[in-house]
């Protein structure tokens, strides 16, 4: 309280279902501006920190939707009104033949959206965040599970917090520099 | 109540596991990041870039000299004006196929095997896309003019023609390029963050650093991270069938006999998985070797993956059957000539080669003994390649070079500079690999820490 | 928890049996009375309905050697499901039996009269002839009854007797079987649908009768497992997981079926040479074009929109809605692919519903109690034991 100057408190666990427990544990005390690194997904992670965002899918199903209406839109557009012209005598609107780049579009402005959607949701690219202070930290890219409460967190207190991390018997704890 | 245990899967009592017993998250990290953090490469690998480069070495001579002279070179003429630069661009297309087929459908189907070849596979995809994508550029004559086919609004007041299945294939394939590279580097994001924190070298971690884009596995990022992969995937399925479809498309809707078949787009589609198999196992087989990755690239992957080669095998046979049977039952003359044509016209050679290759050959592969012997599947997997470059280049020469007008009847054979691409672009795909496997990991970390045992989370005993 | 589990007498499917039963019989009676008032219509509402009906138990012939390869629990939950309705293929074979009566009605290659005017019949002769054209349909049988008595005899014995072998040796027969089903199914789909327009052809015509004979399977499954669900103890294997495999199978095979639908119409539109095109000419007007529209929707875009959604395919009730309204699309699109040979409006006779209607009765029967023959669960499936 008394020094601002902490992101947060960080403990590092060496398995996922001591990293699972200590969410839980932290849940139950109270603390909610917390959050989990792992090396690789780990759904109960998740779940206990109740983490579901349901936005994507309808991210992308709008980019779907945008892109084949495009797509067609483009071919009709183009073949119909602004430049008509009459190949093998095929009809100006040839509904059927549009399939395919219609197919095309949808299934590329989804997938733009995906990514981007992800990336913008996840507030990615981040250049730089103070966790990369903790020296440990580099560890969650490999075999390492973190948790870390932060200092935004209502119920936060440098000495309670800290020892409340101690006694979930974390390998280690370090203060996380903002 | 039986023993649990006494069957082990429903395959059978004998399956080799995805990853060898014995490993941890480090051990997986290390092993599989140790092959770009190292100072040294294998001589294999210095030999594989060496001989890739020679070729790309081969290849610049030969655009250079067509763009000095013009399609003229290549042995395309009337009739037959699609000459190497389809075959090869249907090829390598279809090549790209197997790795958006394992790193997305295989995914959907929740086959835990796929994980330790999918990164490798989405690659090959990507790199046999490139070269893909050069052959219609080239062969436009006026490459420098490629934008043309995109529809952008121009001075000449003119839209691209979209009644043409050569305009779908723009639009394919550019997609196909877009969203397998997105898929390949969200892929990639997690185990470039590994490099990051791994990288000796400050270059290594500035350049991994800005390309993992500040990921740190946040437990919020891995729930969206998931979900837009997965719908990735869900994309990239039918997407991968479009574009092979797409490919066909180009054949099938004219009405030259031996193209206008209504069997092509699953035909093709099926094809494509088949070559982008053989070339996965081509790969795959030396490269598990040379990087002493046997541990996550098992007798289980080879033996699947020979599997799948079967099984799309022999739905390439259903359709050279059905195409056989209905070109009789048509009742039509040029139909049935062609076919004819193929048994026993000029080209018959390179048929019955291409039956040997893909249809008789891979029946091999229903016994487990060839299965389980690796230098048998490398070269099973290698005459599927012939096999299905030649499939291809039946279809394009035969069916032209004798069509409906014995007046404009006539021959074709490739040039020195045909084959001089063809062994460029090869050039240019195995450059690009080798490169790939130098810099990135053509293994995913972070999906191969999810295979060790620990990586699951117990049940709490209370 | 490997005990035998036997469908419950007094469970609604059991309950199903003998209404089915009393239609299929005032369904033939109604057949009988059709064929006597009008031969020519008994015959084509005669065929649409009985390859819908083959379609779904061949389908489930496919299914079944499909999870026999590939294993997973889907597959071993509803393997008796598939398992009895391979084993209606016997009554479906005696079912065939009325068609040998109408081929003079049905195929146009069949009337000497016809062919004696048209040298593109008389070179097809070779193939389209009344004897070859039966002792084929014999072999066709003939494979796919060995097939479906073999795998159902070996799940019998596997019932008492865990040895490993025996799934292996199922999923050896499995292999080979998948491959005689794509070959006999093609030519049965040349032979029985595509030769009604003897002068037309299209070589992904089997590859689109497959697809969708699996697809009905698929559909016909789901709503019967939908069935199933409350029967103890089969609620804890039919779980929305099951369902949730199912239907994305289910979703996966509407989307097959698009695609086979639109490969053939859009390169033989593209083409437009006058052998094929008059195929779709003759399904795009006088009707047929709503009926198509109609297939559009409800045989892909309606069950694809709503498939979408993860909880539709969670859900046994909801994914069961889907799968029926499939099933009467499965129904259509057979209808609109071989009615039109003889109908030049859209037009539905009331033999047509008669057929569709007694010809299922009858199979629903025998279905039901092929059903209750044996355990509603495989005893010893390797995907069961490890479940547990």
């Amino acid at each position: 309280m008394s020094r601002p100057a902490l992101y947060g408190l960080l403990a590092e666990f060496t398995n996922p279902t001591d990293l699972v427990a200590a969410v839980h544990k932290a849940r139950e005390a109270g603390y909610r501006a917390m959050d989990a690194y792992t090396p690789y997904p780990v759904e109960e992670v998740a779940e206990a920190l109740h983490v579901h965002d349901r936005r994507l899918p309808l991210i992308v199903l709008i980019g779907g939707i945008v892109g084949g209406c495009a797509g067609y839109a483009l071919q009709f557009w183009t073949s119909t009104i602004d430049y008509p012209i009459n190949i093998g005598g095929r009809p100006l609107h040839s509904w059927p033949a549009f399939i395919p780049i219609t197919f095309e579009t949808t299934i590329l402005v989804a997938a733009i959206s995906a990514v981007l959607g992800m990336l913008a949701l996840n507030g990615l690219p981040t250049p730089y965040h103070p966790l990369f202070n903790a020296p440990r930290f580099a560890l969650a890219t490999d075999d390492r599970f973190f948790l870390c409460i932060e200092a935004t967190d209502a119920l936060f207190d440098e000495q309670e917090t800290l020892r409340f991390l101690q006694r979930l018997e974390p390998r280690s704890v370090s203060e996380v520099e903002p | 109540m039986s023993e649990p245990g006494k069957h082990t899967g429903p395959a059978g009592p004998t399956r080799a596991p995805v990853i060898q017993p014995g490993h941890t998250f480090g051990s997986v990290t290390d092993r599989i990041s140790s092959v770009v953090l190292s100072e040294r490469m294998p001589r294999l690998w210095w030999l594989g870039l060496g001989v890739g480069f020679l070729l790309v070495t081969v290849l610049l001579v030969a655009v250079t000299h067509l763009f000095m002279k013009g399609t003229g070179i290549w042995g395309v003429n009337v009739p037959v004006g699609w000459g190497f630069a389809i075959i090869c661009f249907v090829w390598w297309v279809g090549i790209g196929h197997a790795g958006t087929l394992i790193s997305a459908i295989l995914l959907l189907l929740n086959q835990d095997w796929r994980t330790s070849i999918n990164r490798f596979a989405e690659a090959m995809t990507l790199f046999a896309v490139a070269c893909a994508g050069l052959y219609p550029i080239l062969h436009l004559g006026r490459p420098w003019l490629a934008y043309w086919l995109f529809p952008y609004p121009n001075t000449m007041g003119m839209w691209p023609q979209f009644r043409s299945p050569l305009i779908w294939d723009v639009f394919a394939v550019s997609t196909y390029a877009s969203v397998s590279a997105m898929f390949w580097y969200v892929g990639l994001i997690p185990d470039l963050a590994t490099l990051r924190d791994r990288s000796p070298s400050r270059a290594g971690r500035v350049i991994y650093g800005m390309l993992a884009m500040g990921w740190r596995g946040s437990a919020r990022h891995w729930h969206r991270y998931e979900t837009a992969y997965l719908l990735l995937a869900a994309l990239a399925a039918p997407l991968v069938v479009s574009v092979h479809t797409v490919v066909s498309f180009d054949f099938a809707v004219s009405v030259v006999p031996g193209w206008h078949a209504t069997i092509f787009p699953p035909y093709f589609v099926a094809g494509a998985i088949f070559s982008g198999f053989a070339m996965v196992l081509t790969l795959a087989i030396p490269l598990r070797v040379m990087f002493g990755l046997e541990d996550f690239v098992t007798m289980r992957h080879l033996d699947n993956m020979a599997r799948v080669m079967l099984a799309t095998g022999l739905v390439v046979a259903y359709g050279y059957m059905t195409e056989t049977f209905m070109a009789w039952y048509s009742a039509n003359p040029f139909e049935t000539y062609m076919i004819m044509n193929r048994f026993g016209g000029p080209y018959s050679v390179a048929y019955w080669s291409l039956i040997f290759c893909n249809v008789l050959m891979p029946q091999l592969l229903w016994f487990r003994r060839v299965r389980a012997n690796v230098p048998l599947l490398f070269v099973i997997s290698i005459v599927v390649n012939i096999g299905m470059w030649l499939e291809r280049y039946v279809i394009v020469v035969t069916s032209l070079h004798r069509d409906f007008l014995p007046s404009s009847w006539g021959m074709y054979s490739g040039t020195i500079w045909d084959w001089a691409t063809f062994a460029g672009t090869i050039g240019l795909f195995l450059s690009l690999l080798f490169l790939f496997i130098r810099f990135l990991p053509m293994i995913s970390i972070f999906e191969m820490r999810t295979l060790v045992p620990e990586a699951e989370v117990r049940e709490e005993s209370p | 928890m490997t005990e035998s589990v036997r469908l419950a007498p007094d469970h609604r499917l059991s309950r199903l049996r003998r209404p089915a039963l009393v239609v299929g019989v005032v369904g033939a009676a109604a057949l009988l009375l059709g064929f006597a008032v009008s031969r020519e219509h008994f015959f084509q509402a005669y065929l649409v309905a009985y390859l819908f009906w083959l379609g779904i138990a061949l389908g489930c012939l496919a299914v079944l050697m499909i999870q026999h390869i590939t294993g997973g629990m889907w597959g071993a939950a509803v393997r008796r499901l598939l398992e009895s309705a391979t084993r209606t293929l016997p009554l479906l074979a005696l079912l065939f039996l009325p068609l040998t009566f109408g081929l003079g009605d049905l195929y146009e290659w069949a009337r000497p009269e016809a062919v004696a005017h048209d040298p593109i019949l008389q070179y097809k002769q070779l193939y389209l002839n009344v004897p070859f054209f039966l002792a084929r349909a014999v072999f066709y049988f003939a494979v796919w009854l060995v097939v479906a008595r073999l795998l159902n005899r070996w799940s019998l014995a596997q019932d008492a007797d865990d040895d490993p072998a025996i799934a292996i040796r199922m999923e050896n027969l499995s292999r080979g079987g998948l491959v005689l089903y794509g070959l006999t199914m093609t030519f049965a789909a040349v032979d029985w649908g595509m030769s009604l327009d003897p002068h037309w052809f299209s070589t992904i015509y089997g590859v689109i009768f497959m697809g969708g004979q699996v697809l009905s399977a698929f559909v016909f499954v789901i709503v019967v497992a939908a069935l199933l669900v409350d029967h103890p103890p089969l609620d804890g294997v039919f779980t929305a997981d099951r369902f949730h495999d199912l239907g994305k199978f289910m979703l996966g095979f509407v989307m097959l079926w698009a695609y086979f639908a639109l490969s053939q119409f859009l390169i033989i539109w593209a083409a437009n040479s006058p052998e094929e095109i008059p195929w779709y000419l003759r399904r795009m007007q006088g009707g047929w074009q709503y009926l198509g529209g109609a297939l559009l929707i409800l045989h892909f875009v309606l069950p694809f929109i709503v498939l979408l959604s993860r909880d539709v395919k969670r859900r046994a009730d909801t994914i069961a809605a889907v799968a029926s309204v499939v099933i009467v699309a499965r129904f259509l699109d057979l209808f609109w692919m071989l009615r039109p040979a003889s109908a030049v409006y859209l037009s539905m006779h009331w033999l047509d519903v008669a057929a569709v209607i007694g010809i299922g009765g009858i199979w629903m029967w025998a279905f039901v109690g092929q059903l209750a023959e044996r355990s509603l669960l495989p005893l010893h499936d390797p995907a069961l034991v490890i479940e547990r």
